[in-house]
């Protein structure tokens, strides 16, 4: 009876209205989460946007700062003296070298002699040790002054003969003495008394033995001795002279910055008490800031006290290089032994070279001027050339950038080169070749190794892989790699190693998911023209995925470059740029880096100073690196991946 | 007419299926099936979807090999003779032989020239002659030469779907296969580039062998000179074309000639 009736439909208008019922204080609920999801997101933005303003601020004043300190170092001649002082450290390098070759060359003929006469000398501080005790109660006797009865000096006496000789018959004598100066060593030894000053006869003669030997050796290679002599002297005055520059100009800058000080302390009084509306605080700060008042240092007059001996100092430097050249000429072509023979060939080689840098700094004296300005471009090429980082020096800090880059890109190099293949090898098989099972495997493994705290990697790096190395650079049929024997446990390659080991869970679940993405199309067309399956994989999988594997190498770099714990406590913390004139070994150098410097100096320097700003610096060009590497990353992956377009 | 001119005119077929079974795991796709295909003519596969034309067509390249559990577990196929189960048969031979065009068109990310070269390549081909030679004439019979001729080294993944799908033509005949398998080639593409996919197979089947499964009948009618009717897993019926449409056997195939199909 009653028929379904289509149910009426309500007025377009009321449709076409917003309902109002599910409004929050009269905004759509959808338009909340939306501003919600949004507002997350930027988020993000907005952080890194405020690290890099914070980074600026509190780094960019490190240039005007830098600049101040630079013009200091000028004004007060501390740079006059580095002109000369700088390529004088060389003379220290050739001077130990000279040295050594020296005492090699004089111990081919005087070290038997000298190896026997030290053992004899150390077996006898043996005895004593042995009796201090009974000799020093027989001394103690001796000197009392009411003389002890002889009867009780001779008991006394004969417990020290006692006691003597048994520490002589227990002591194990080389055998770089015959079996009768064993003998006679031994009697000699028991009669030691403390009364007998002299040395026992035998010990005399092998003193007296040595003596000769070192003379005859002398003799034999006096020409070397001679020049070693001559070189040595030759430095003295020449030394003498910038040690005093030096130390004029280290006053001057001392007593400038003291005065800077003074003075800002005394402007912000002044301005305090400007400001101050209490006339006897206002009297009292003006009486302090009178007290701070100081005489301005008079550069330009101590200056003149530097700059007056040029001359000298160049008169000096000229004498210096002529008698130097002139040792080198007569330095002798043969030395006691190889070894010494090519460290006096490089010193004769040095010399020169090392007198024409004098000469050549000399040169350089009269074209300085102390009132130069600075400019900022050489402070920007002072901090982003520099080469060396040198802190709380007492003669001058340096914030030169260029060791800490190179110790970073070094480190990220080598651990990029060895987990470069591992984790696209591994990446590779997983994804290609691996069961279902081996997966399960290989997966979690590697990616737990993104777990472990850094700090633990930097522990096993310094008790286990550093040792590691260390042994193995040391095994014979390894001598023929560049570097080794290693001398440091702690270096650029064992950070090197560790570094790699923690990009490899990046890199290798990046190149695996690149591997992952190719299309499948592309196997199915390789596999029905009957390729293999390593055809297949060589040259469509690989060739298809190599942009993601680009990019997961660099999204790897990032890591590498970025990390700080391992390298701090791994790479050595040497402030040097490897001496890359070793050859493929200098990565067997310590090394600082970039990341490691800032975490080990920020705790300890003041805030605001100028180390402090330089630290910021740093973080800055990091920050930028970081960037970079990414920007490249994503770049990379965007370029050679036409078949996501 | 003697015995031998009689065998140059109806040469042995180069594919048969024998009562073959087919299993993806417990699952039969295909039953009992018993197929035919001819030197140098087209067979086209028809049949409404998921009856198992594809996987029919790679049985003949056993391309169904690299489905975990997925055999054939009754009878046998036979290319130009031979067993391609027999535990002598070298697989990448058989691919060989055996070409294969997809239906969607899968070019490598790489040019045009290596596209092309990429079988001859993995067969061990080096010399560079060779290869130039191979590639031009694996273009010209997809008739593509024309128009590429200037850009071998551009990228493929450049080139227009219908281009895509005669280089992945020219791809699979550079190795000078007997067989041509081709699973609907030109489901993907427009009307022209469709027509001239199907102006090249005519071309084509004077040199080569075809197997096409095609969804589209007028297709099949167009280019085949057999045609297999598929389905629910079974070959419902094979005969020339002509035969099939004008005047099926089947009652089955009757009914999804017309359209009226339950
Ligand atoms: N890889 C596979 N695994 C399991 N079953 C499959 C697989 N491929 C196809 N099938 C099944 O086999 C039957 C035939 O599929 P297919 O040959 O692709 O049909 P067609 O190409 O005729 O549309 C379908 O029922 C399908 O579900
Ligand atoms: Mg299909």
């Amino acid at each position: 009876m009653d028929r379904p009736t289509t149910p009426s439909r309500p007025p377009l208008r009321s449709v076409l209205l917003r309902s109002r019922k599910h409004t929050v204080l009269g905004v759509d609920p959808q338009h909340l989460i939306r501003w919600f999801f949004g507002g997350n997101a930027s988020i993000a933005v907005i952080v890194l946007v405020l690290i890099m303003t914070f980074l600026l601020r509190e780094g960019i004043d490190f240039l005007p700062t830098y600049r101040h300190e630079l013009q200091t170092y000028r004004r007060a001649g501390l740079e006059f003296c580095d002109i000369i002082d700088q390529p004088l450290q060389q003379n220290q390098t050739l001077s130990s070298s000279l040295r050594q070759a020296v005492s090699a060359s004089l111990e081919t003929l005087s070290k038997s002699a000298r190896d026997r006469r030290d053992a004899a000398f150390l077996l006898k501080r043996q005895i004593e040790d042995k009796t201090t005790q009974t000799s020093e109660s027989l001394s103690q006797a001796l000197e009392k002054t009411p003389p002890l009865p002889p009867e009780e000096l001779a008991v006394l006496r004969s417990e020290l003969q006692k006691a003597a000789a048994a520490a002589a018959a227990s002591l194990t004598y080389t055998d770089l003495f015959s079996a009768a100066e064993r003998e006679q060593l031994q009697r000699e030894f028991a009669a030691l008394t403390p009364e007998v000053t002299d040395l026992p006869p035998l010990l005399q003669t092998l003193a007296a033995d040595f003596t000769a030997k070192d003379r005859e050796a002398r003799t034999k290679f006096a020409s070397l001795v001679q020049a070693q002599e001559e070189f040595e002297a030759a430095t003295e005055p020449l030394q003498e002279v910038v040690d005093e520059l030096k130390q004029h100009a280290q006053e001057t800058k001392e007593n400038a910055v003291e005065f800077e000080v003074l003075e800002t302390n005394r402007l912000r009084l002044l301005e305090a008490a400007a400001k101050e509306k209490d006339p006897v605080e206002k009297a009292s700060l003006t009486k302090e800031a009178e007290a701070s008042f100081t005489e301005a240092v008079n550069l330009a007059e101590r200056i003149q006290a530097i700059t007056s001996r040029a001359t000298e100092l160049r008169e000096q430097v000229e004498k210096y290089a002529l008698v130097i050249e002139k040792a080198a000429a007569v330095l002798p072509t043969d030395a006691g032994t190889g070894v010494a023979r090519t460290m006096v060939n490089d010193v004769r080689a040095g010399i020169p070279v090392h007198a024409q840098a004098m000469r050549k700094a000399a040169a350089q004296l009269d074209s300085w001027r102390w009132d130069k300005p600075v400019s900022i471009f050489t402070v920007v090429g002072a901090f982003f050339f520099g080469t060396s980082w040198i802190t709380n020096s007492s003669w001058q800090d340096f914030f030169g950038f260029v060791p800490l880059l190179s110790g970073s890109l070094v480190i990220a190099f080598i651990a990029i080169l060895i987990a470069t293949p591992v984790s696209v090898v591994a990446a590779i098989y997983t994804n290609q070749f691996a069961s279902e099972r081996e997966k399960e495997l290989i997966k979690p493994v590697i990616e737990f190794i993104q777990a472990i705290p850094s700090v633990v990697l930097g522990f096993i790096g310094i008790s286990l892989v550093g040792n590691l190395i260390k042994d193995v650079s040391e095994w014979s049929w390894l001598q023929w790699i560049p570097g080794f024997p290693i001398q440091e446990r702690l270096n650029m390659f064992n950070a090197g190693c560790l570094l790699a080991f923690m990009a490899v869970p990046t890199m290798f679940s990046l190149s695996e998911d690149a591997l992952n993405n190719v299309p499948r199309a592309y196997i199915d067309a390789s596999d029905a023209l009957g390729a293999t399956k390593l055809q297949t994989v060589f040259r469509v999988i690989v060739p298809a995925g190599i942009s993601g594997i680009l990019s997961a190498i660099l999204l790897g770099l990032g890591r590498v470059i970025g990390e700080t714990m391992v390298v701090l406590l791994v790479a050595g913390n040497r402030i040097a740029i490897p001496d890359f004139s070793a050859g493929p070994g200098a990565i067997f150098q310590p090394a600082h880096t970039l990341t490691g410097i800032i975490a080990q100096e920020l705790g300890e320097v003041s805030r605001g100073s100028s180390h402090w700003q330089a630290l910021f610096m740093v973080g800055i060009v990091l920050f930028v690196i970081s960037l970079l590497v990414n920007w490249c990353a994503r770049a990379v992956a965007r370029r050679f991946e036409p078949h996501k377009a | 007419m003697s015995a031998d001119s009689a065998a140059k005119t109806t040469p042995p077929p180069v594919v048969q299926v024998r009562d073959m079974d087919f299993c993806y795991g417990a699952s039969k796709a295909l039953f009992d099936i018993n197929l035919e295909v001819k030197y140098h003519r087209v067979t086209a596969l028809i049949g409404p979807s998921g009856c198992g034309k594809s996987t029919l067509l790679r049985c003949i390249n056993r391309m169904n090999d690299r489905v975990p559990s997925a055999r054939v577990t009754k009878g046998e196929v036979l290319v130009k003779g031979k067993n391609i189960h027999d535990a002598d048969v070298d697989l990448t031979q058989l691919r060989k032989q055996v070409g294969m065009v997809f239906q969607k068109s899968n070019p490598f990310p790489k040019s045009i020239y290596e596209n092309v070269a990429y079988g001859l390549r993995i067969h061990g081909e080096k010399n560079k002659n060779a290869l130039d030679e191979a590639v031009e004439r694996s273009l010209r019979h997809a008739a593509l030469w024309d128009e590429l001729k200037d850009r071998l080294s551009a990228n493929a993944l450049a080139l227009s779907g219908g281009q895509q799908q005669r280089l992945c033509i020219a791809r699979a005949i550079a190795t000078l296969p007997d067989v041509l398998l081709m699973d609907e080639p030109c489901s993907a593409l427009d009307p022209i580039s469709t027509l001239k996919i199907e102006e090249l197979m005519s071309q084509l089947a004077r040199e080569y062998t075809i197997v096409i499964v095609t969804h589209n009948m007028q297709q099949a009618v167009r280019i085949s000179d057999f045609t297999a009717f598929l389905h629910l897993g079974k070959l419902v019926e094979f005969s020339p074309t002509e035969e099939l449409f004008t005047n099926p056997r089947e009652k089955l195939t009757e009914a999804y000639l017309r359209g009226t199909f339950s």
